[in-house]
């Protein structure tokens, strides 16, 4: 069954070829691997290919459909494009571009200081929100240069990551 | 002598369970305090007693002075041991502590006050005949004031709050018409930061190595010096990498420097253990920077070179023994190095990384050493330090440790959160850290290599796509289950089996 994957920002169809135990042939584009791959039920995976090996942990935050997985010297990001996920990639990308209207936290943390009001003029780059988290602050700026539409949480407020803190017209 | 059978530590993280195991060794009944976000925390699992003093914010628990007082007589605590960080530098709670009767494992709120305000620690050090770096004697009033000091030491001058710490309330003065614009800002910041604007003005050393020396001393006037650390491997004015010994100083400097570490703790009549940082400068002056009154985050790899179990120690002062040790049989064995384990984005300006952890793999091996606290399927708090460990190693000469460190970071393997186990692993491949020639500004004079992309390998990218595509075919299959490693085909026989049946 081919699979497309987004590793990073490439997206390529991994095929399964032919299997022997653990021995496999995968197609990852038009390149055929031959490896032998062994795993645990919870994503540690050791890959062997032409006597190299490969250690690899893999952890899927929740969601069936996306991955981090780390080697020894890096991070990728991954994501299975199936028809499901492309459906809701171009809904989305239909009606509104995400990042650009909104400010949301990249990390877990707490509200020490809100800049701004709602109805507020802002410039792209000013900051509107300072957020601390493991005793360092940060603060958040302005994707865009707008008015403050909505904000959705207090000062003192416990956040998480990824939260939708402020709205921008 | 006092009689220590139940300590209360007044901490939490990796730096309460490194105490909990001296406890142990010693027959010492452990006793762990916790807030609302550490219910979980291995601190409270690895104790024998634990109580709750308050909410997630330090300022609700683990800073609350009467919480933790009222708990150690509640659960009978002979002593408290209060780590570094919180508490462990606050005079008002030493003090506390000795108006009720508990024996505090620390400095006497008389030395904590002394080392505490960084003017009346310089003028006390300048009295005891200790090298100071040059600068004003007493807070700096008025503008003709700072220009005498910038006309006794010369430019640039740093000007710093007296309150100080973790680099606010600082100002570097290049130019002799921008004092008063630097007099004003490092104020209000020092105003802001700590309440108090008092700040005074020192020649700023360029290009500085932070060298700081180990002090132990009992109540009977023994002091004695277990040498030194290198710390100049620092961001964000936090450490990152400590070794032992430096590759910076000299025998006779190391000496001299111990000699120095030694009169300064008699100066101020310390006890237990402490530590005395020092700037070296490139013509390897040394000058009294400030002194720490309790136990060092970086203790770890003292204990490794010299053999000596630090904490033991200080209960053993606390206790009213007499030091054993004696300053002639001390010796350096090795080389010890420390890396600092923080949750952390490296590759986004340091960027805390709280979470979850879904996995850990320790480094295990010869001379290696984790004091860590994170488990698998821990979330590390957002209300304290990033710090979730500490690898410390050994080797019979530097090289040996340096390449056992890459060995360890290697093996290191944390899952869940970002950490700053392969920025460590860059220093530790860095050519500046290898030949030991590095200072203060090491992290930023090797910004390009440290944070230098990797390069894309294809190739290792289509391997991590293919154990992707295969898990997600397990997850299409329902297999759920097991630690152990299985091929991949007699699990599917298995899926279908259990789809089937």
């Amino acid at each position: 069954m081919a699979v497309e994957i987004k590793i990073n920002k490439r997206k390529t169809t991994v095929d399964l070829v032919s299997q022997q135990g653990n021995l496999l042939e995968i197609k990852v584009g038009d390149k055929l691997y031959k490896i032998d791959i062994m795993h645990t039920g919870d994503g540690t995976f050791s890959i062997l290919e032409n006597g190299h090996s490969y250690d690899i942990e893999l952890t899927s935050n929740g969601h069936p459909k996306k991955y981090t997985a780390y080697t020894l010297y890096n991070t990728y990001e991954l994501e299975i494009i199936d028809a499901e996920s492309q459906y809701i990639m171009n809904r989305h990308s239909g009606v509104f571009d995400n990042d650009e209207h909104t400010i949301s936290s990249p990390m877990p943390g707490k509200v020490v200081k809100i800049l701004v009001s709602e109805g507020d003029v802002i410039k792209k780059g000013e900051p509107a929100i300072i957020i601390s988290a493991m005793k360092m602050e940060s603060e958040y700026k302005s994707p865009k240069d707008g008015i403050i539409k909505k904000i959705y949480i207090n000062e003192g407020d416990t956040i998480e990551g990824n939260q939708l803190l402020i709205e921008l017209e | 002598m006092n009689k220590i059978n139940k300590i209360l530590i007044a901490n939490r993280g990796e730096i309460a369970i490194r105490i909990m195991r001296t406890c142990r060794e010693m027959g010492i009944h452990t006793v762990a305090v916790y807030s609302d976000a550490d219910r979980m925390s291995l601190h409270v699992r690895y104790a024998q007693e634990a109580y709750y003093i308050g909410k997630a914010p330090a300022s609700e628990s683990y800073l609350d002075i009467e919480k933790m007082i009222q708990t150690a007589k509640q659960c009978k605590a002979d002593a408290i041991h209060p780590g570094y960080g919180f508490l462990s530098e606050n005079a008002a709670f030493s003090r506390r502590c000795q108006e009720e009767g508990i024996i505090f494992i620390g400095a006497s709120p008389e030395a904590i006050e002394t080392m505490g305000d960084k003017i009346t620690a310089r003028e006390t050090m300048i009295k005891a005949g200790i090298p100071v770096v040059p600068g004003t004697q007493k807070y700096v009033v008025t503008e003709e004031e700072a220009l005498e000091v910038i006309d006794r030491v010369g430019l640039p001058v740093m000007i710093k709050a007296s309150a100080g710490g973790g680099g606010k309330g600082m100002r570097l003065v290049t130019a002799r018409d921008k004092i008063l614009q630097g007099l004003r800002a490092a104020r209000s910041e020092a105003k802001e930061a700590f309440g108090d604007d008092s700040v005074y003005i020192e020649k700023y050393i360029s290009s500085p190595h932070h060298i700081e020396i180990q002090i132990l001393a009992d109540s009977y006037g023994n002091t004695i010096q277990l040498f030194e650390r290198e710390c100049s491997i620092q961001r964000r004015h936090q450490k990152m990498v400590e070794e032992t010994p430096s590759p910076f100083i000299s025998d006779t400097l190391r000496e001299k420097m111990g000699t120095c570490a030694v009169q300064a703790a008699r100066a101020v009549n310390y006890e237990g253990a402490g530590t005395i940082e020092f700037l070296v400068d490139e013509n390897h002056n040394f000058y009294f920077l400030e002194m720490n009154t309790r136990l060092q985050v970086e203790h770890p790899i003292t204990e490794r070179v010299t053999g000596i179990d630090l904490v033991k120690q200080q209960i053993r002062v606390a206790r009213g023994n007499k030091l054993t040790l004696r300053q002639e049989d001390l010796t350096q064995n090795g080389s010890a190095i420390e890396c600092r384990i923080y949750a952390e984005d490296s590759d986004n300006n340091f960027m805390p990384s709280p979470g979850k952890v879904s996995k850990i793999t320790q480094p295990m091996g010869l001379g290696v050493r984790s004091d860590g606290y994170v488990y698998e399927g821990y979330e590390i708090p957002v209300h304290y330090d990033p710090l979730i460990s500490k690898l410390i190693v050994w080797g019979e000469t530097r090289a040996e440790a340096i390449a056992r460190m890459q060995r360890a970071l290697y093996e290191y393997k944390i899952i869940g959160v970002k950490t700053s186990i392969k920025f460590l692993e860059k220093i530790m491949r860095c050519k500046d850290f290898i030949r030991g020639t590095y200072d203060t500004h090491f992290i930023e004079n090797n910004r390009s290599v440290l944070l230098a992309d990797e390069k894309i390998n294809r190739k290792v990218e289509d391997i991590v796509m293919m154990a992707t595509y295969i898990d997600y075919l397990n997850k299409l299959h329902k297999i759920y289950n097991a630690k152990e490693f299985t091929p991949v085909q007699s699990r599917w026989k298995k899926a279908n089996y259990l789809n089937h049946f």
